[in-house]
């Protein structure tokens, strides 16, 4: 097994965030990512579709961050976005949006569950969870940016995600939620910060590569994909 | 006072590290910000025993030693860290080694520290990746 190859699913860059693509995406290259997913939310998009460069060994996929208090607002946002971009997360935060969400197998992830004094999942949801494929996200950000009761209550509601996550093998996706450069780090820092919140090492190994891997490739078919669970894997002449 | 004997001394772990910030930073503005990240993130009784200690740190790179069993939890605290003097600032962590030789000589030399273009300090080194990019 070689090196893994990691990615940051969830990057905000102008004008959601306060740094260009390029600025974030030479910094995060420079850290070591494979890619970085540009996952502004849906209420500050730019005005016209940005070129996304792709470089050797690095790539900048196409994802959005949909912000809907509405469920029946968000299905249509999901519809309409699903198409075009790479990866599709949903900002949670209260009860019906995660149901909305975690029930939707066209959702890649599921970011800021947490609301009031739930952590946002229970067992009902985590079983959606899993059965549609959707990960739960865990961003770094907020984590790094509180200090005293504000962190204690992430990492618990952390924590609570977690061992549910478990329980019913639902997917788990670490990204960093990066407002600005400075919000990055590196892999190795990521999944050291991990660590100490209770993640297991292969968990988070699989949190920023494995699963990024396995979303992409639900969501960029290859060339022989006919619709789902049907696919040409050898050109012949069959009649 | 006699020196400890080899075998006894506490095995460390060196860090090297650059700093990517929007403003400058001395030496003990840096030392004050790393311990205070790791007790607030380990609690004091953890972060005492990373020994954390900054040995050097100029021209936005430096070496961190702690303890070889706690590295794990020492780059936690150094992710941790968001701000130094008050402006934003990120630490990354380029390798690490048992020795203070082979870190500086593996990491140090030769390593350019990456500068975004927001920075506002005087541009003495040369924005390495934003090079990168428009030569490809």
């Amino acid at each position: 097994m070689g090196k893994p190859k990691f990615y940051d699913f969830c990057v905000h860059a102008i004008p959601d965030g306060e740094n260009t693509v390029e600025e974030l995406a030479a910094l995060a290259r420079h850290f070591g990512y494979r890619g970085i997913a540009l996952a502004n939310h849906s209420d500050k998009l730019p005005q016209s579709k940005s070129v996304l460069s792709s470089t050797d060994g690095f790539e900048i996929y196409r994802g959005i961050e949909l912000v809907e208090e509405n469920p029946s607002k968000l299905q249509g946002l999901i519809g309409k976005f699903r198409q075009s971009v790479d990866v599709l997360i949903v900002h949670g935060g209260s009860e019906t949006v995660n149901r909305a969400a975690l029930e939707n197998p066209r959702v890649d992830i599921l970011n800021h569950p947490a609301f009031d004094r739930s952590s946002g999942l229970n067992q009902v949801l985590a079983k959606a969870a899993a059965e549609n494929g959707v990960a739960i996200g865990l961003t770094l950000r907020p984590i790094v940016h509180s200090r005293g009761s504000r962190r204690t209550r992430l990492l618990s509601d952390l924590r609570a995600n977690l061992d549910l996550a478990r329980k019913y093998d639902v997917s788990l996706v670490l990204s960093s939620d990066a407002m600005s450069c400075f919000d990055l780090r590196s892999p190795m820092e990521t999944l050291a910060l991990a660590e100490i919140c209770g993640l297991e090492e292969d968990e988070a190994l699989e949190a920023m590569s494995t699963i990024p891997e396995i979303i992409l490739a639900k969501n960029r078919p290859g060339p022989g994909y006919i619709r789902e669970g049907v696919e040409v894997l050898e050109e012949g002449d069959y009649f | 006072m006699k020196r400890l004997l080899p075998s006894l001394r506490a095995k460390k772990r060196y860090l090297a590290f650059e700093l990517i910030s929007e403003g400058s930073a001395s030496r003990s503005d840096v030392v004050k910000e790393i311990m205070s990240s790791a007790s607030s993130l380990l609690g004091d009784v953890t972060a005492s025993e990373c020994d954390i200690k900054v040995l050097g740190f100029e021209d936005w790179k430096g070496i961190i030693q702690c303890s070889h069993t706690k590295v794990k939890e020492t780059r936690a605290s150094l992710a941790a860290l968001t701000r130094i003097n008050g402006k934003r600032a990120t630490l990354h962590i380029l390798g690490t080694s048992g020795t203070v030789k082979k870190v500086t000589e593996k990491f140090l030399q030769n390593h350019r520290v990456f500068e975004p273009k927001i920075e506002k300090k005087s541009g003495t080194v040369e924005e390495s990746g934003a090079g990168r990019l428009s030569e490809s």
